[in-house]
């Protein structure tokens, strides 16, 4: 079979290229240590998500508030229920969070489909009903952030918002 | 040989049937796109937030399977008859599969039309997607299973076509044109089983009453099982009109028959064990799997990136026949006065950037950043919205013609038309990205939300809402321009004088220059079986096992569980 | 309508527009391999700054 050798040249540079992305998306993975959501969390009752078991003793509405609990050292937890339409903390008061903290987050939803997305942050994830989405978060400096339901949940979901706040040292008033 | 309207009459009325279908959705969908682009910006809004879920609905469902699919059907039903030289085999096959696709439809529009009153309870607010637990009326699962079926009986039917000419035509290599459809349809088949099983064995079930609950993962995994291969449904059509036609549009002939055989293997292959990267950001899939999908996804790069060489180069040679020299001034010698031309060039042109945007989504932990944000709305209107859409409307100047009898109304509108897409599109889906990179979510009624702020780099957040507004505008003119332009011409109203009967050149380089393994389909099928096996039959297990068949942890779920740790047993 | 394989095509298939034919043996896409050089940078500088600067250069990510 004839191929043209320009076309030969570009079918060798596509595969670099090809290459170069899956390599540049493993670096992000190993190198930045950044992980995919996965199965971690394990599944949950959608009718029972306040009793899913995070760990021996602690239950998810054990954590279900909106100061993070603390776990160890700089490692913190909270869980959230994201359901049609609000996010449980995070919508009638903001969730906080202390500076310099590596933030495990535990969401499901007792209904349907929704996503979390902190606008400006690469902190998105899915949350089905039956799936615990577990996701760690490095929060450093103070700041502000929205949360957005990213993903239709039926009429209002465009209301569905919140807030975290990754509140200064010096002013936390969780435990730490 | 004369028009194709007059070498098969019988078949062109199929042809033009579903090509009336596909500009019915257009239309539809489109002015739903409208009334999209201007609300959720905040400037005109004449229906209240909760509506505008059936609008959506509406228009993806009408647009990315009626539209693109009837048009498609159309055109294959053409390249198949035109390129073995013979008729159906049973006419009533081909009315069958257009009559259930037709059926389909109206079942379906019916259910999402019922959402926009109050005198039904019925309707299908839940998107393209349908995530369950979202539900919708039963009518609404029932049309697209009707529909699909549908579109696997005009594969059987052309399959049918081949397998006759093969038979009186012993040893010769199939067509090109042929060979494409064939490809495509073999695709298809094994895309559609996913959101077969989906709808058939649990959403429609489930929304009928007769099982409680569904697995939310799996119905949404089985989706994108689906989800990811359709847009190859809409595009190897797409490049079957830039291999075929746009070549000799622009005076030259198509740069190399194999490779253009190689590519459509290529999707046949690859196109289905991607559609995880559509889930990239889900629980209950082990990341091992999203990294298998996205080296699977970026490796289906390859036959797009072959296809961007062959075409231009394709176009090049067009370019040079007519005189065109030098490196980059024979662009100048093409003919850019032509609607069909310069529609399917500017579309092609788009999909250049829309492939940069769509790596960037296929870039697994990259997808944090854009998942469910307006910057995957912009890639999709880049592609499905320019790439497919704009190729099929260009098309339509040269095709209309050949399917009718009747000479294109203008082609200075139609060029103004083709235009005045690209142009919308430019304006309206580069906002979109940067909205996107913002972080304004995808899917939503009204992307203000107290306490929230977008950040955006370049553009303030009301001067990017103003472009997609304005883009939005500028392609409902573009529509409006094209729907006279189709009504113009299919009823003769200029009377215009009757138009050549067009001939396709053959390739430089062709098809006896191809392997013969190229054309041995069952080897090709059964590669991409393997792969979808091996890269589905794990994650869905994992899924069923967690929570059962129908999303209560039952006897099912127990079993699969079992069989899973037998099998992680004896392997690991 | 045809297309077929034959290696003489009458120029009247592009309906005049053309001022001469080019054959398979005589012709080398140049202009292609620059337009395809030019998307290949393109291509490759805009990945980086995608994922250097606009991702990982963003704040808090998922680890």
């Amino acid at each position: 079979m004839q191929i043209h050798r320009y076309e030969k040249l570009w079918f060798g540079v596509s595969l670099l290229l090809i290459v170069g992305f899956i390599a540049t998306i493993t670096y992000g993975a190993v190198g930045a240590g950044i992980q995919m959501v996965g199965d971690e969390g394990g599944t949950v009752d959608p009718g029972e998500i306040g009793d899913y078991e995070i760990r021996d003793g602690t239950t998810f509405s054990d954590i279900q508030e909106p100061q993070a609990t603390h776990v160890e050292g700089d490692s913190y937890e909270v869980a959230v229920s994201s359901q049609q339409f609000i996010f449980n903390p995070g919508t009638s008061e903001p969730i906080q969070v202390p500076e310099n903290s590596e933030v495990t987050i535990y969401t499901s939803s007792p209904d349907v489909i929704h996503g979390i997305k902190l606008p400006g942050t690469n902190v998105n994830t899915m949350v089905i009903p039956g799936e615990m989405t577990k996701i760690t978060v490095e929060f450093d400096e103070p700041a502000e952030y929205g949360i957005v339901c990213n993903e239709f949940c039926g009429a209002g979901h465009e209301t569905m918002a919140g807030n975290l706040e990754v509140v200064p040292e010096d002013e936390w008033e969780g435990d730490a | 040989m004369g028009l194709f309207v007059d070498e098969h009459p019988d078949e062109a009325f199929i042809v033009r049937a579903a090509l009336m279908s596909s500009f019915i959705a257009l239309l539809v969908g489109g002015l739903m796109g409208t009334i999209q682009a201007l609300h959720r910006t905040g400037f005109v809004q004449v229906i209240d937030n909760s509506t505008y879920y059936t609008v959506l609905t509406l228009h993806g469902v009408s647009l990315v399977i009626l539209f693109a699919i009837f048009f498609l059907v159309g055109f294959f039903q053409w390249a198949i008859t035109d390129s073995l030289g013979r008729g159906a085999v049973d006419p009533r096959l081909t009315k069958a599969w257009y009559g259930l696709m037709t059926l389909g439809s109206l079942m379906a529009g019916i259910a999402i039309l019922g959402g926009f009153t109050d005198i039904t309870s019925m309707s299908a607010d839940v998107l393209f997607t349908f995530y369950a637990p979202l539900e919708a009326h039963p009518l609404f699962y029932a049309g697209l299973a009707v529909f699909i079926v549908g579109t696997w009986l005009a594969g059987v039917d052309w399959f049918r076509s081949w397998w006759l000419w093969r038979k009186a035509n012993p040893g010769e290599r199939t067509p090109l044109r042929t060979f494409m459809v064939l490809t495509t349809m073999l695709m298809w088949y094994l895309a559609t089983t996913g959101v077969a099983i989906a709808v058939i064995f649990f959403l429609l079930p489930w929304s009928l009453g007769l099982v409680d609950s569904v697995n939310a993962l799996l119905t949404r995994t089985l989706f994108w099982f689906f989800g990811h291969p359709v847009v190859y449904f809409w595009l190897m059509p797409v490049y079957m009109m830039w291999y075929v036609i746009l070549p000799k549009l622009a005076g030259g002939r198509l740069f190399s028959d194999p490779l253009a055989r190689i590519v459509f293997v290529l999707f046949l292959v690859l196109s289905v064990p991607t559609g995880i990267h559509h889930q990239y950001l889900d629980p209950g899939i082990a990341e091992g799997f999203k990294f298998l999908a996205m080296s699977n996804t970026m490796f289906l790069l390859l036959p797009s990136l072959l296809t961007a060489f062959t075409v231009v180069a394709s176009i090049e040679h067009g370019a040079r026949q007519r005189g065109g020299t030098g490196y980059f001034r024979w662009l100048t010698a093409l003919p850019w006065n032509k609607p069909a031309f310069t529609g399917m060039a500017l579309a092609g042109l788009m999909f250049a950037a829309a492939g940069f945007s769509g790596m960037v989504n296929a870039g697994m932990n990259l997808n944090y950043l854009v998942h469910n944000t307006m910057w995957v709305v912009g890639h999709f209107h880049l592609t499905v919205g320019t790439a497919v859409a704009l190729t099929f409307m260009a098309v339509t100047y040269w095709f209309l013609p050949e399917i009718t009898g009747n000479s294109v109304f203008s082609e200075r509108l139609g060029l103004v038309q083709v235009v005045t897409w690209f142009v919308g599109m430019v304006l309206m889906a580069n906002a979109m990205h940067r909205v996107g990179l913002g972080g304004e979510p995808r899917r939503t009624a009204d992307p203000f939300y107290e306490g929230v702020t977008f950040d955006t780099a370049l553009g303030s957040i009301g001067e990017l809402h103003l472009q997609i507004a304005l883009g939005g505008l500028l392609l409902t003119v573009s529509l409006l321009l094209f729907m006279a332009h189709v009504f113009l011409t299919w009823f003769d109203v200029a009377s215009r004088p009757a138009p050549k009967p067009e001939t396709l050149p053959p390739a430089l380089s062709g098809p006896e220059h191809a392997p013969a393994v190229l054309g041995n389909l069952r080897l090709w099928t059964g590669i991409a079986i393997a792969l979808i096996v091996l890269t589905y039959t794990l994650p869905i297990a994992a899924i069923v096992s967690g929570n059962g068949l129908f999303g209560n942890a039952g006897v099912l779920a127990w079993g699969v569980e079992t069989l899973v740790s037998l099998t992680a047993g004896v392997v690991g | 309508m045809s297309s077929g394989t034959e290696s003489d095509v009458s120029p009247d298939v592009w309906d005049g527009e053309i001022e001469r034919e080019i054959g398979h043996d005589e012709y080398d896409p140049v202009g292609t391999l620059g337009l395809i050089a030019i998307y290949f940078v393109i291509i490759a500088l805009l990945w980086v700054f995608m994922y250097f600067v606009e991702f990982l250069g963003r704040g808090p990510t998922v680890v």
